[in-house]
């Protein structure tokens, strides 16, 4: 396999770089995906809120969200806000923003989905029993709301880890930039590491990836 | 905003919307056909077949889109074979929607009641004309919200191209803010056009979603 | 005054309609807050001003330099993830010199304006050309490095001159490289086949995607010097210029800092020990006089 350049991977800290690399992504994705759920629960709860001005805001942000490629995003949040606000936002703050962002679109539309799902019933029934609306919210709906929720949001992260490979464009150095690092520094001593490289990149994704849809596949057959 | 800039940098993004385009739709074809064949192939259990399908599903799903293009298009001419751009793009893109466009047709397919396919094979029709007469009809009608969504969602994915050296919406706006920073310029025009390639795709869905909605209430 | 307002209004609405829905709408601003403590290695800029004066950098400690990152031998990072190359021996020493720690940023290319523009590096020491546009746009201290345009191709098919190039071949450049300007201006006709990276592109060359690859000379030169099966066809394109430090428009203090920095570090040849250390495995000891500039002259 030497010739395939996996070779190089085992040189000085090559790997362990790309480990930490990795472990970029996935740090961006988990913060965001906390920052997303709470939010979310706020957003998809004000979803449900009968104002007009309220939802015709909501609904702007959730179209934005639908259409514009995150890449357009991180580049207006990290380039953008800078030249127009003068805030100077790092790279790692801007993605979290920007997934964050869309985390939050996205966990609210499926909270309003599971708040509208739970029976009428139930609303009626805490309000009989005297729990004023936040008590309702509090201890009826968002409960059974976040058990609902749990493997969407499980699902929410691999697709998170997978777009952090967007971030090597706004100068974060994450696994894919770090693969392209080590292909630079070695491409006269095997130049055909972009082989090797990539393909472990490839693999690396699948295995951090591959472990969390599953347990989101099976938790949501389970609670189903 | 300077108004000048936007007119002349107007023929570019032209340029790279018709780009975007014409990669984006081959790229979802390929995807529309690899999904049907791929739920065929699940839907009739097709042995080995049925564990191919599989794999590829688990595998595209749970990497990157960039990922796998600098896979196609930088590592795999290290063994001798060679994509141009273009090709690695549509491939790409096509490969990836597949892999969800395959479980869209399957939940289309598993919403169609048994007791249809039973009255079918009751009236006499072989499997696939079950398939091709009773299932593919109502199943494509039922996930059209479902196809959009892909198609909203795999056209926003063509965004990773500018790796690959295709001048997509994406690339152009970096190329131009590279060389002539017009950066404020550069980036309301790229809003702009994505508004314009996926606003009304988004909009088709959800008008689609509704009324589809009332047809089934209407049942 | 009344355009740049108008330019901010629009610029504004436009980001604000996109990102401040989240804000306005959903109460969520506390996002914001959290969001930004969660950020790290930021050093704070000076809010009002897009840059960190010389004393302002001093102060915090740490001072924030772009360079590549896959660009050997200029710009690159060792197998121990170390930053080094020829632009990376000068950035320490600068370092050293303020003595403030070095906070390396990773640019590409297509991004060296804006991330002086922003404020997001101090300064930019990624290879950067000196040219009249760019100028424009930030200001360059004195020079340190002689460049050109060159084209490189397989020795199988050299290409020497930009005008026997068939009508189907397609020339690699790099986004936001001199190259690509001036092919852009000078050879509309020429198909160009853009990358992001340096990495990439010369991945992309070595795969055959392209008849030839465009860059600075020093980088063509060097890549058919370290790589078998390449020649440099035309050593020497459009004007000689010159490679220089660049820092935000109108960062004085920092400028004359540098300026003077590179004319006393000319006494002690210190330029020409940085050929040695980094370029001499490369390029040999022929090309050190005709790249290597000493005290900005």
């Amino acid at each position: 396999m030497a010739s395939l350049g996996i070779d190089v991977l085992f040189k000085g800290t090559n790997f362990l770089r790309l480990l930490q690399g990795l472990w970029v992504s996935i740090e961006i994705s988990l913060i965001s995906v906390v920052l997303s759920i709470l939010l979310g629960l706020l957003v998809g709860v004000l979803m449900t809120v009968n104002n007009k001005v309220l939802h015709a805001i909501l609904k702007v942000y959730l179209e934005t969200v639908r259409i514009m490629p995150q890449m357009v995003l991180l580049f207006i949040v990290y380039f953008g806000t800078t030249r127009v606000f003068g805030w100077d936002m790092s790279a790692e703050t801007s993605a979290i923003f920007v997934f964050t962002f869309w985390g939050t679109a996205e966990m609210g539309d499926l909270v309003r989905g599971s708040i509208k799902s739970i029976p009428a019933i139930q609303f009626e029934s805490a309000w009989a029993l005297g729990m004023d609306k936040v008590q309702t919210y509090f201890y009826i709906i968002l409960p059974q709301t976040v058990r609902r929720l749990i493997p969407l949001s499980i699902n929410l992260i691999t697709r998170m880890i997978k777009t952090t490979s967007l971030v090597m464009m706004i100068g974060i150095v994450e696994v894919l930039k770090v693969a392209q690092q080590i292909i630079e520094a070695n491409r006269k001593t095997s130049p055909n590491a972009a082989f090797g490289v990539f393909l472990v990149v490839f693999l690396l994704y699948f295995i951090v990836c591959w472990p969390i849809s599953r347990l989101a596949t099976y938790l949501e057959k389970r609670w189903a | 905003m300077d108004k000048d800039i936007l007119i002349e940098y107007l023929p570019l993004y032209k340029d790279a919307l018709i780009l975007t385009l014409k990669i984006g739709w081959q790229g979802i074809i390929l995807a529309f056909v690899i999904g049907l064949i791929g739920s065929a192939i699940l839907h009739f259990k097709v042995k080995v077949l049925k564990t191919i399908v599989g794999v590829y599903i688990e595998i595209f799903r749970n990497t990157p889109l960039l990922v796998q293009l600098f896979f196609i298009y930088f590592a795999l001419p290290k063994v001798g074979i060679q994509v141009t751009a273009e090709a690695c793009g549509v491939l790409g893109l096509g490969l990836l929607g597949g892999a969800y466009m395959i479980e869209t047709f399957r939940s289309g397919v598993e919403a169609i009641p048994v007791i249809q396919t039973e009255s079918a094979a009751s009236l006499g029709m072989s499997k696939l004309q079950i398939l091709w007469h009773v299932i593919l009809p109502q199943a494509i009608t039922i996930s059209i919200p479902g196809l959009l969504a892909n198609v909203i969602f795999l056209l926003k994915e063509t965004s990773v191209f500018s790796t690959i050296s295709l001048m997509d919406l994406m690339f152009t706006a970096k190329d131009l803010i590279g060389m002539y920073a017009k950066t404020i310029e550069c980036l309301f025009l790229l809003v702009v056009f994505y508004l314009i390639m996926l606003l009304p795709i988004s909009i088709i869905g959800a008008v689609v979603e509704r009324r589809m909605r009332y047809g089934q209430f209407g049942d | 005054m009344k355009k740049n307002f108008v330019k901010r209004l629009t610029g504004g609405l436009l980001v604000a309609g996109l990102v401040g829905a989240a804000l306005t709408g959903c109460g969520s601003s506390a996002s914001t807050n959290e969001v930004a403590a969660t950020g790290e290695d930021t050093v704070e800029a000076d809010s009002n001003a897009g840059f960190r004066t010389l004393d302002e950098i001093k102060e915090s400690g740490t001072i924030n330099i772009g360079v590549f990152s896959d660009k050997s031998p200029f710009g690159f990072v060792d197998e121990n993830g170390e930053y080094a190359g020829y632009d990376v021996y000068f950035a320490e020493r600068i370092g050293k010199d303020l003595g403030v720690e070095i906070n390396y940023v990773s640019t590409e290319a297509a991004n060296r304006i804006e991330y002086l523009q922003t404020g997001k590096v101090d300064i930019i020491l990624a290879n950067f050309t000196v040219t009249e546009e760019r100028a424009q746009e930030v200001d360059f201290a004195l020079p340190y490095m002689n460049v050109a345009l060159g084209v490189v191709s397989p020795d199988s098919a050299v290409v020497e001159s930009l005008d026997d190039l068939g009508a189907d071949d397609q020339i690699i450049v790099i986004s936001g490289t001199t190259a690509e300007t001036y092919l852009t201006k000078n050879y509309p006709d020429i198909k160009l086949q853009k990358y992001d990276a340096y990495a990439e592109a010369k991945t992309a060359f070595e795969n055959g995607n392209g008849v030839a690859w465009a860059n600075d000379n020093t980088e063509v030169i060097a890549f058919s010097l370290e790589n078998e099966g390449y020649t440099v066809g035309i050593p020497s394109l459009g004007d000689q210029d010159t490679i220089a430090p660049a820092v935000t428009k109108g960062n004085e203090t920092l400028l004359n800092w540098l300026n003077e920095e590179i004319e006393s570090l000319g006494s002690e040849n210190f330029f020409h020990a940085d050929y040695e250390a980094t370029l001499l495995d490369t390029y040999g000891a022929d090309y050190e006089d005709t790249l290597v500039l000493e005290g900005g002259k």
